[in-house]
Order: C-alpha cells, then structure tokens, then sequence
C-alpha cells in the first residue's frame, strides 16, 4: 500500500511516541516502591498515562496507514508538504547548543552573542558584519539591564569583575 | 467585606505610583513584545516573566496585568497590518481587519480594535469581579474526586477542540501528562523518569516549556521551511480614528462580542478560537452591509476582538475561583501566580483576599492605561513590524534562552529547553496541538495529587471517583464532549460561513 506524502516521517515520528510510552512503562516497573504503606501506589498513574499514550499512538498509526496524515502548520490541507531544510535546521540547533555549552563557561554575553549570530544566519541575512555587531550590542544591553536593574543574575563569564 | 469594598481596596494598593510606573512599563513592554510578529498572547508574557521575578507581588501583579493585556493588544495591530495571527483568537481579526487596511482603513480597524478590547475587558473584569469570588464559594465544597472529574472534563474539552484531529490532541495532551510525571513523586519521595539525574528530581519547569514550545519551536519550524516567504506589511495612513458612522457601526458588535465572550471563558470551550468564529458569524448575520463582509467590515473586527477579550477575562473565573486554566494564556498565567508564590483555587480569596482584589483592580487599570497608551502611540508600533525576520527571531531565541537559565540560574533547564523546542518543531510538522500538552504538564501532577486525596479518604474505593451527583454531571459531559463531536460541528458550519 502507497502512503501519501509525509506518511513515512510521520509514521516514525508515532512510532517513537509509542516507544516514549515503552519508557514510562518500563521505568515505573523497575522503581522499588518505598516500604511505607499507600493506599494508592504511585505507580498507578505513570502507568495510566503509559498505557494511555501507547494506546493512541497505536489508534494513530492505525489511522495514517488508512490515509490520515498531518497537515502541518501553516500549510493548506492538500497542498503540498516541502522538505525540510536539515542545514538551516542545523544551523538553529547548533546555534541553541552554542548557549547550552558556553553560557556557563563564557558567560551570557558571549553565549547569547554567538546564538544571536547564528539564528541571523539561519534566517538568510547576509549583512554578517552588521548582525553580528548589532547582536552583540543588543544582548550586552539586555545583559547590563537584567544584572543592574532587574536583580536576575547572569553568568558574566570571562567578563567576571569587568562589567 | 462585600466584593466593592474589596475591589475599592484593590484599587488603593494598586495606585501607588510606583505601581503606576510599573503598569506603564508592563503596558509597554507587553504591547513591544506582542505586536511582534509570530509571538501570541501566551508566549509574549511567558517571555516577558523574568522581569517581574525580583519586583515585590503587588507590583509584580499589575505590572503583569498591564502586559497581559499589552500584549492581547499588540497582537490584534499585528493582525491587521500584516495578516499573521499570533494565536487562534486573532484569525478573525486578520481576516476582516487585514482587508480593511488595504482599503485604506488601517485606523479605523485599530481603533475599534483597541476601544472594543477595553470595552469588552472592562466589562468582563466587573463582572470577573464580582462572579469569582461566588464561584470559589461554591468552589470550597468541591471535593477531591469532583477535581478529578472537572480536570478530566477540560482535558477532554481541550484536546477535542483546538486543531483539527481529535487522536493528535489526545496525544499531545499525554506528552504533556508524561512531562508532569518526571521528577520525585510528592508523597512517596519515589523518583519517577529521572534517570538518575539529580537536577531532574526537582521536576519540568513549566516556564521554559512554554516558551521554548512556542519560540524555539516556531524558529526551527520556520527556518527550516518558511525561511524564504516574506511579510507584507500594509503601511498606515492617518491616525487610528473612528468616525461617527464607524463608531454606530461598532458599539453594538463590541457588547455582542463581550457577552459571547465571557460565557464561553468560563467554560473549557478550548480557548478564544469558538467564541471569535461565533461573534463573526453573528455579525455577518446581523449586519446592514452584508455585502463589505470578507472585504472589511467593521462589525467582523469589532465584534471578534470584543469576543476575544472578554474570553480572556472569562478564562480568569475558573483560573482565580478552581485553579483550573483553560487555554494557553491561562495557562501561563497560573504560572506567573505560582513564580509569586499564589496558588489560585477556591481558598485563594481567603488565604490572598487582598492580592487578588489588587490583581483584578490591576486589570481595570492596566486596560485604562493600555487605551491612553496605545492610541496615540499607534505609528511607533507599526514602524516595530519592520523589524527584519533574522533580527526578530534572533531576539526570540536569545530571550527565550534567557528565560530558560535565569529561572533557577541552572544548565538543566536549558537542556529541558533546547529538547522542547525539538518537539515545538516535530508537533507543527505533524500537525499536534500544543495548548494540550502546556495543560497535561501543568494539571497532570494536580489531577493525580486530587486522584489519590480522592481514593484515600475512600480507603482505596474507586466507585467515589463518580458516586457524587456533580461527579455523574460532569462524567456525562466528558462523554458527550469525547463522543458527539457537536463543538466541531458547530465549528465547520461556522468555519464555512467564514470563508464562503
């Protein structure tokens, strides 16, 4: 049987959901409850929720293979369903994983600084030297106002003591 | 104390001035942060929330109340000058508004929007004022197993009515149930899907959920889909306006729109998205220029934007009176309350009287001032849509990241973030409904802490769970609500009526 376009991702995608379920399922089964008694065990309902997310996947899966297949956001039912563009979503991910390593190692500005840049080049713009001036400018103001005057802590990384 | 002395009071520790400066700068920022273009409502004051971390409740308070409604605001201009609707509710106002501003009428439009919100919120906050407190009332004799039954309700309502495919609701709602379970289990101390991590004993912060499913989300979706098609923004001529004839046109839809509104708030009907589409529809029935509907009628905006206000407000009824958020606006407002250490739900106007008189005296004001601000200040906003889309998301993204560390200044909650954001990204390719799974992360962990009170205090009896009559009530509720799609009906006749 033929599945229509984006079927196949999407197939996966529920398969994983399914899986995701297999992991609750699983993790609460292998937990020791405590020895104390309950009346009701916790395990009741990380059970209820496993069993309740492995039985819709299956409904849903059941569904796309007889034709039901997403309509993703911002696209017209039956037209049709473009590629995604792995480098640019690479680019988006890899600039979200600059923060997560650097924001405690070089601190906010350099780490925001950085994702700024990046997301700028994800989305097309050309002018590098401008966004990347611009950006840092922005988040060492965004910085100055959150640490001064708003009382929320930043990391200052390398500036430590500087700014 | 009656409710009016209370409110009176209210309005006293609301109109210090430097809570006044507070309100002014949460209208600002509120609105700044909602008219750009792609941030709905929920997101913009999820955004918006480290900066009222560290300000003392009250101020906090209004200054949230003055950004709720900045950013409803922002994203109705949003809406019509540009055509992208930042959330369900604003779909109407972009269909009629957006074609009134290519007539020429971009004032007009702004203007009934922006006077038909205060309108329509003033309203449903008198009456929020003077129902929620009733309700908690009431709210008080509510037991654990009726929680149990009216959370499964707006479970159901939830997953049923955004989007259009029931099954995928249901699963992002679970997604959402499986989130809420991660962490150390409240009364046993078991640690349940933390994988021997230890900042994840603590639980899901439900804060960088949100933003993260939003904007993180939204930027991989578009980057690496849309990345190509431009916004058109239609450029404003004149001020934002009304003639006589406008405002003979608009009074009426405005009062229509707020008592359709408020109603459907206060029930989990899935958000603005019904009321809007009902106000529309009611409009194009009774208007006396039927033939300007679909090309920009006045009515079409007037009267889904008062609608879309008055919702919000009405949201606010079983939000305040059950601790029961209905929509994903709602939502985040119950976690705002909660970062101030409010917990609402039927105690809140015994145990918080006077912060919540504060709260619902803010949102008169923060209505007041949003008027006074925006009107004249109208052609600042609009040059802000210009902002070029690399720029804008960059913002997004850094501020979201932002929010996501400074919350507990802790590296796990960036983490938590970055892989949310991968499932913003896979729910819009797969067409899942994100309101369902904010709702199972923020009420599963309640639903179960009312499941067990329910059955303990029945000594493991599970037939408590629907012996009430309310229970029976409202277990009749859910199934006709699972099984007799009649919203979604009602929604396609409606949904035709709006495109034809």
């Amino acid at each position: 049987m033929k599945l229509p376009q984006g079927g196949k991702s999407e197939l996966t995608f529920v398969g994983s959901l399914f899986l995701l379920g297999l992991i609750v399922f699983w993790d609460t089964w292998r937990t020791e409850l405590p020895a104390f008694n309950l009346t009701i065990s916790p395990k009741v309902f990380p059970y209820a929720t496993a069993a309740l997310l492995m039985v819709l996947s299956i409904v849903l899966i059941i569904a796309i293979i007889r034709g039901d297949v997403a309509t993703p956001e911002g696209v017209e039912p039956g037209q049709p369903i473009h590629k995604t563009d792995y480098k640019t979503f690479g680019i988006v991910l890899g600039s979200l994983l600059t923060y997560l390593l650097l924001i405690e190692r070089a601190g906010f500005i350099i780490a925001a600084s950085l994702t700024f840049f990046g997301i700028t080049v994800a989305f097309g713009n050309k002018k590098h030297g401008r966004a990347a001036i611009f950006g840092t400018l922005f988040i060492t103001v965004v910085y100055l106002s959150f640490t001064r005057f708003l009382n929320v802590q930043l990391p200052a990384g390398i500036f430590k003591g500087l700014l | 104390m009656s409710s009016f002395n209370s409110l009176i009071d209210g309005f006293a520790s609301a109109l210090t001035l430097s809570n006044l400066g507070f309100g002014l700068l949460g209208t600002f920022l509120g609105t700044l942060v909602g008219v750009l273009p792609g941030i709905g409502p929920a997101l913009a004051i999820a955004l918006l929330l480290p900066i009222t971390y560290t300000v003392s409740p009250a101020s906090a308070l209004i200054m949230f109340a003055s950004i709720y409604y900045g950013a409803m605001y922002g994203g109705s201009t949003t809406s019509i000058l540009l055509n992208t609707p930042g959330e369900s509710g604003s779909v109407i106002t972009a269909l009629e508004g957006n074609k009134m501003a290519r007539r020429g009428q971009a004032g007009a439009a702004l203007a009934t929007a922006a006077i038909g919100s205060f309108v329509a919120g003033t309203i449903a906050t008198g009456i929020l004022a003077f129902t929620a407190p009733t309700i908690a009332d009431l709210a008080i004799k509510v037991g654990a197993a009726e929680y149990v039954a009216l959370m499964l309700v707006a479970f159901t309502t939830v997953s049923s009515l955004l989007g259009g495919s029931q099954i995928r609701g249901f699963i992002a709602l679970s997604i959402g149930l499986v989130l809420g379970l991660v962490g150390a289990d409240l009364q046993s101390g078991l640690s349940r899907l933390t994988f021997g991590n230890e900042s994840a004993l603590e639980g899901i912060e439900t804060v960088p959920v949100i933003v993260s499913i939003f904007a993180l989300g939204e930027a991989l979706y578009i980057a690496s889909r849309f990345k190509d098609e431009g916004w058109k923004v239609i450029p404003m001529k004149g001020k934002a306006l009304m003639s006589a004839q406008d405002w003979k046109r608009s009074w009426k839809p405005w009062l229509r729109g707020t008592f359709l509104g408020f109603p459907l708030g206060v029930v989990p009907a899935g958000g603005s998205e019904v009321p809007t589409f009902l106000s529309y529809s009611l409009e194009k029935k009774l208007t006396k220029y039927p033939e300007e509907f679909g090309h920009g009628a006045i009515e079409g905006v007037a009267g889904p934007e008062a609608a879309n206000n008055a919702n919000a407000a009405g949201a606010l009824v079983p939000l305040l009176a059950l601790g029961l958020p209905t929509s994903a606006t709602a939502a985040v407002i119950l976690v705002a309350f909660q970062t101030y250490q409010i917990q609402p739900g039927p105690t809140l106007f015994l145990t918080n009287g006077a912060l919540i008189w504060t709260l619902i005296a803010s949102l008169f004001i923060g209505n007041t001032l949003l008027l006074i601000l925006n009107l004249p200040l109208v052609r600042f906003w609009v040059k802000l849509l210009n902002v070029p889309r690399p720029y804008l998301f960059a913002g997004i993204v850094t501020f979201a990241l932002l929010g996501a560390y400074a919350l507990n200044t802790s590296i796990f909650d960036v983490q938590v973030a970055i892989v949310i954001g991968l499932v913003g990204f896979l729910f819009r390719r797969f067409g899942m409904p994100i309101t369902p799974l904010i709702l199972g992360l923020i009420l599963g962990p309640n639903l179960e802490l009312q499941f067990r009170r329910a059955l303990q205090l029945s000594s493991g009896e599970y037939s408590t769970l629907y012996s009430s009559p309310l229970s029976k009530i409202l277990y009749a509720v859910l199934f006709i609500a699972l099984f007799t799609p009649v919203m979604t009906r009602i929604m396609k006749k409606v949904r035709k009526d709006v495109t034809v």
